[in-house]
């Protein structure tokens, strides 16, 4: 069965995070690109600066919660923010190494926000966003 | 001044003579208050908040004993109540225990026996309740910590175990020796910061729960161990480390507090470098004059951003993605010199270098 071809953008202020997260996607099967921020303020600018095409590729954003000059959160409220177009051409997963009760209702604020992650992102974690993309 | 240290009773009637005849009987034990009225009570309540014992006559014409009471249990609700009423008046002892919560009830007219146990049981209980309440906010205090130490170790401990684990999991998959060794190189990084981390509550709990211990501080010495520190830092990327002392007086601290500043300060100032500067300089400048410590700490590094500057003291807070933190040592900073009494203020120019100037008074 052909499936479409899955693009990411991962952000998390670690460089180990984002070379795991780069590797294991780069080895999944289902998708074909992935860009790494360890700053949110510049994926928001590389998501703002995509130009315009008539069939905009499905991009999944994994972004980590917990970070300097803008964290998790921050980049979600500027992302909703965005024309519509360019909102629903992005679901976005988020990521945490620790992840409370308060987390889970913020989530629920933000419709981009498709579901909370607790870390490490594994391949199995991961097979599990695809299939859910799927879906 | 021997007033200030009796204990201070409050003694609300509407007859002239009761009032004046209790002054008398007890102004040399105790600190005696009058009102010849509840407006009058109030008066002296808000003037002396530290009055201990008020006593109260039950019939008076604008409102009652335990009505007075009833109204002063949530707006005073310290000193110790005492009714004193002439009639054998079974409900208003009732009503004086369940609304005003009276602590005992005197028979008038009153017998000075009675009326100085009553105080001396009173006052007992009035310490009691004020020791209850300073470990009461001391326990408060405490648990706010733990939360917040409980969510810090879940997050800011499993951040680099998890991450490392992550690693672990996809060299099972890798064999590219190069590529290991980059990935190996990064996971020391995460062990580095997560070793710095517990280094940090470390010295956390030595600031927080450790008493000071004051002692002559010789800043020569201290500087001389900071040299050594980061001697490697310093040669490994590049940059100066300057120091200067003059100390022409004894200085008394707690050197413990002094380690943890210097060490914070000093370990930013040589971590938030600008990488393409040719120069790179840390400087740190002690001076002791008059009883007051001036520490500067100066770096030509990276600065920090303006809208990022009324953060940087607090528990958690991170300017930057460029180097790993914890967002821990600055936190730590304030809360020594909190504890010492000190004061600490920054200036920084993004781009082009940070100052930290802290000021300490001799102990």
């Amino acid at each position: 069965m052909l499936t479409p071809q899955l693009h990411f953008i991962v952000i998390d202020d670690s460089k180990l995070n984002c070379f795991i997260a780069e590797k294991l996607i780069r080895n999944n099967e289902n998708s074909n690109s992935v860009q790494v921020f360890m700053e949110a303020t510049e994926a928001l600018e590389y998501i703002k600066n995509q130009p315009d095409t008539e069939s905009p590729p499905r991009t999944i954003i994994i972004v980590d919660i917990q970070m300097p000059v803008m964290n998790g959160f921050e980049f979600v409220e500027s992302f909703e923010k965005l024309p519509e177009p360019i909102r629903l051409q992005y679901d976005i997963f988020m990521i945490s190494s620790s992840v409370n009760e308060s987390d889970h209702n913020r989530i629920s604020n933000y419709p981009s926000v498709k579901k909370l992650l607790l870390k490490p992102l594994t391949k199995e974690i991961l097979s599990h966003i695809i299939d859910f993309e799927k879906n | 001044m021997e007033n200030s240290e009796k204990i201070k009773v409050l003694y609300v009637d509407d007859e002239m003579n009761n009032l004046i005849s209790f002054k008398a009987s007890f102004r040399m034990k105790y600190n005696i208050f009058i009102a010849n009225n509840t407006t009058e009570a109030f008066e002296h309540l808000n003037k002396n908040p530290d009055i201990r014992i008020i006593f109260c006559d039950q019939r008076m014409p604008d409102k009652t004993g335990v009505q007075f009471f009833e109204e002063i249990r949530s707006s005073f609700s310290k000193p110790i109540r005492i009714l004193l009423t002439g009639y054998a008046d079974i409900d208003a002892v009732i009503d004086a225990i369940n609304l005003g919560s009276v602590f005992r009830y005197v028979r008038k007219p009153w017998a000075e026996a009675d009326i100085l146990s009553a105080i001396n049981e009173g006052n007992r209980l009035y310490i009691m309740n004020t020791l209850i309440e300073v470990k009461n906010a001391e326990l408060q205090k405490a648990y706010d910590e733990l939360d917040k130490f409980a969510y810090s170790v879940t997050h800011d401990m499993r951040g680099p175990l998890v991450t490392i684990l992550g690693a672990v999991d996809i060299a099972e998959d890798m064999n590219d020796i190069s590529e290991l060794r980059q990935m190996l190189n990064m996971m020391k990084e995460s062990v580095n910061s997560l070793n710095n981390y517990i280094q940090n509550i470390h010295d956390y709990y030595n600031v927080n729960r450790g008493q000071l211990q004051i002692s002559e501080i010789n800043f020569e010495d201290i500087v001389n161990e900071q040299l050594e520190t980061f001697k490697l830092t310093a040669k490994v990327n590049n940059i100066r480390f300057v120091t200067k002392v003059s100390q022409n007086e004894p200085f008394r601290g707690d050197p413990m507090s002094m380690k943890i500043i210097l060490n914070n300060l000093l370990s930013n100032a040589f971590k938030y470098q600008k990488k393409s500067n040719a120069d790179k300089m840390v400087e740190l400048e002690i001076q002791i004059e008059t009883g007051v410590a001036t520490i500067l700490v100066k770096d030509n590094g990276i600065g920090i951003a303006g809208n990022h500057i009324g953060d940087i003291f607090n528990m958690f807070f991170r300017a930057t993605s460029e180097e790993v933190g914890a967002g821990f040592g600055l936190y730590n900073v304030k809360d020594a010199l909190l504890k010492l009494n000190g004061d600490i203020n920054v200036e920084s120019i993004l781009n082009e270098g940070t100052t930290f100037k802290v000021i300490l008074r001799n102990k």
